[in-house]
């Protein structure tokens, strides 16, 4: 009873300074690392959000955007939400960017009764445990590398092996691939998992080689991709397919390296050629105003705040934006979006996750056919 | 065939990990100083080599003319200014003085070149030939390999044949009785921290090329050098190029028959076998610390 007489008085705080400036632009929250270990990525965020906005205020939209930085720890992010949903008043939350940021502060969104929208968040936990105001857009970890196997299953693999960084991600998500790997009907053949850093994977690869596989599944962070592949070639290693499902193999530095990372296959939530309404002319516009390429980080978080901007000017209020989020359905940058209940996911939008391949130093999207122009190349030859 | 691509890119690789290993062995005999920030001097002749190929696009070999004496510059004034003052000291301080100066260049670094990683790509840099059947061997690894013996049998010569190496030598076997005999044993000590910064730099220079180069890079390369220079013997140039390719080779070998994920408990599994059978290491003086 308690309790509940709390979130009646917590929903109902946003309404106050609404009844008193009711013509005033709407407030919204937008947590994200801009400084710490994660500002790289937290830029892109940044840049995609302001896009956003401005995008939306130019159609008319009235709306004041109140940011918060959290260093990319957890702790800092849980306090900035508080900030943002009792001093700020503000009705709805964009953010923040990391994992454990996002799983945090999402364990406490029902509490106040602001709904957060997720932008980019990959562990699967932040919405399956049922909370009403957690919404994410982007697709969660095991959709990583079960998108992966289902480009290549038609092609009829039937060896797998798997050279993986020690890190939550690699393990994670190599375990979710093995999952998927035995409903294809694939046979492990190799399983390597490496410490970071190291100068010499070749010992390693001729291991795989050896193991003659047709798949060979990496999970790698920045360069160690670059070194893998290199040596790779080195050794001769040329399965039928290198799927990649790490942040290592999705940069513009790996694609510059064409005579190693030509016809790797790589997961991502958005690439810029794919066919959803607005992508083409937002990755043009991005790379005129900030001398970049768009990352899909960057995506993310701009269909996430022209959704949340949207919502939260018709609704007006906390629990309104609630029910117009789980309500709702867009159709923008990043596709269509529906945050829907399924498999055990509350509030998650089915993102559908692409494949794309290099294909002479451009990153083309391949999978799933509805979504994009070009073909896989299969196999994989030097 | 797996055995003969492991032995061989085992022991490539071990070479460049000879080289690093000798600098601070070099640096610990002469000066009984453990250098604490040479992977940092590695990681600075890495962006010695980047900057050198991508502004005045010479090759990163052929840029060891200008990375190498520069390095020796910078060791030789590093010395001068903050390591002679601990010579005396106890090693705790020495430690800390060189980690210190470690932690100050990388940070720097971090602050001026960013942590982004840079990839430094030469024509040859993922190329390779077959020998026999199915084994092949990383052309500049080789190169690298190459110039690592080039260097080592240099440096021999040198510590061996020339004044100033016979001078380096007897500061190193017993500094007292070197002062007593007439030698400048404080130039010795700048002489040797500059000879094992240009060999650390080195070391970052010919693994730029198949690397990447990060303000952070060093790290790794500090903990296998000092267990190379424990392994052969401290202060031990033959035991420091054996214990790099040794490190090499069973690196190599465990990764490829146990597993990649092992690799370095076998690594130090052995360094602490060493220890306890041979405190001294494999080439080290008898009784020595």
């Amino acid at each position: 009873m308690k309790k509940a007489i709390l979130s009646m008085i917590v929903a109902a705080l946003p309404l106050l300074p609404l009844s008193s400036e009711a013509a005033g632009p709407v407030k919204i929250g937008f947590i994200n690392s801009i400084t710490g270990k994660e500002a790289q990525i937290g830029e892109n965020l940044t840049n995609g959000a302001a896009m956003a906005v401005e995008d939306m205020t130019a159609k008319g939209f009235s709306v004041t955007v109140i940011k918060e930085d959290d260093g990319g720890d957890p702790k800092n992010a849980l306090a900035a939400y508080e900030k943002l949903v009792t001093r700020d008043n503000v009705i709805g939350v964009v953010g923040p960017y990391t994992s454990g940021s996002a799983n945090v502060v999402a364990s406490r969104a029902d509490q106040y009764n602001v709904p957060l929208l997720v932008p980019a968040a990959a562990k699967e936990e932040i919405t399956r445990k049922g909370y009403k105001n957690v919404f994410r857009l982007n697709a969660p970890a095991d959709v990583y590398s079960l998108v992966l196997m289902k480009a290549v299953a038609q092609y009829k693999p039937k060896t797998i092996a798997y050279v993986y960084a020690a890190t939550d991600f690699g393990v994670s998500t190599v375990k979710t691939a093995q999952d998927n790997a035995v409903s294809m009907g694939l046979k492990e053949v190799a399983n390597e998992k490496y410490q970071q850093g190291q100068p010499d994977y070749r010992a390693t690869l001729a291991k795989v080689k050896a193991a003659n596989p047709d798949l060979v599944f990496l999970v790698s962070y920045d360069a160690d991709a670059i070194l893998l592949m290199r040596q790779a070639k080195e050794i001769g290693l040329a399965p039928k397919a290198f799927l990649g499902a790490g942040a290592g193999y999705t940069t513009a530095q790996f694609a510059q390296q064409k005579d190693i990372s030509n016809l790797v296959v790589s997961a991502t939530q958005w690439t810029d050629d794919v066919n959803w309404p607005g992508a083409a002319d937002f990755a043009k516009r991005y790379k005129a105003k900030f001398a970049k390429e768009p990352s899909y980080h960057a995506a993310c978080a701009y269909e996430a705040m022209r959704i949340m901007i949207e919502t939260s000017s018709k609704a007006g209020n906390a629990s309104a934006v609630q029910q117009k989020l789980k309500s709702g359905s867009w159709n923008g940058i990043m596709g269509p979006v529906k945050f829907a209940d399924y498999n055990g996911f509350n509030n998650q939008n089915n993102h559908p996750m692409l494949v794309q391949q290099l294909q002479g130093g451009k990153y083309e999207t391949v999978y799933p056919a509805q979504f994009s122009k070009a073909k896989l190349v299969y196999p994989f030859k030097r | 065939m797996l055995f003969l691509q492991s032995l061989i890119s085992g022991l490539l690789t071990g070479g460049v990990y000879a080289l690093a290993g000798i600098g601070m062995s070099l640096v610990f005999g002469v000066m009984n100083v453990s250098n604490f920030a040479h992977g940092d001097l590695m990681m600075l002749g890495m962006y010695m080599a980047y900057f050198v190929f991508t502004l005045l696009h010479i090759d990163p070999y052929i840029s060891l003319v200008l990375v190498m004496p520069a390095a020796f510059v910078f060791g030789y004034g590093l010395e001068k200014m903050f390591i002679n003052r601990v010579i005396h000291h106890p090693h705790q301080n020495q430690i800390l003085l060189t980690i210190g100066l470690g932690l100050i260049m990388s940070n720097t670094a971090l602050l001026a070149f960013t942590s982004d990683p840079r990839i430094l790509t030469t024509s040859y840099s993922s190329s390779s030939f077959n020998i026999l059947r199915d084994v092949s061997v990383s052309v500049p690894l080789l190169l690298s390999f190459m110039i690592t013996c080039v260097i080592t049998a240099t440096l021999y010569l040198f510590l061996g044949k020339s004044r100033t190496g016979m001078a380096l030598r007897a500061t190193s076997q017993n500094r007292e009785a070197a002062q007593l005999m007439g030698i400048n044993v404080s130039r010795m000590s700048a002489i040797a921290f500059g000879i094992g910064t240009a060999l650390a730099a080195t070391a970052g220079a010919l693994i730029a090329p198949t690397y990447y180069i990060h303000p952070l890079a060093g790290h790794s390369f500090l903990l296998k050098s000092f267990t190379i220079c424990v392994l052969g013997g401290l202060g031990s140039v033959v035991g420091a190029t054996v214990g790099g390719l040794i490190i090499g080779v069973i690196e190599a070998m465990s990764s490829t028959y146990i597993s990649t994920d092992w690799k370095d408990v076998v690594v130090f599994v052995l360094f602490l076998a060493v220890l306890l059978f041979r405190p001294q290491g494999l080439f080290g003086k008898k009784g020595g610390q």
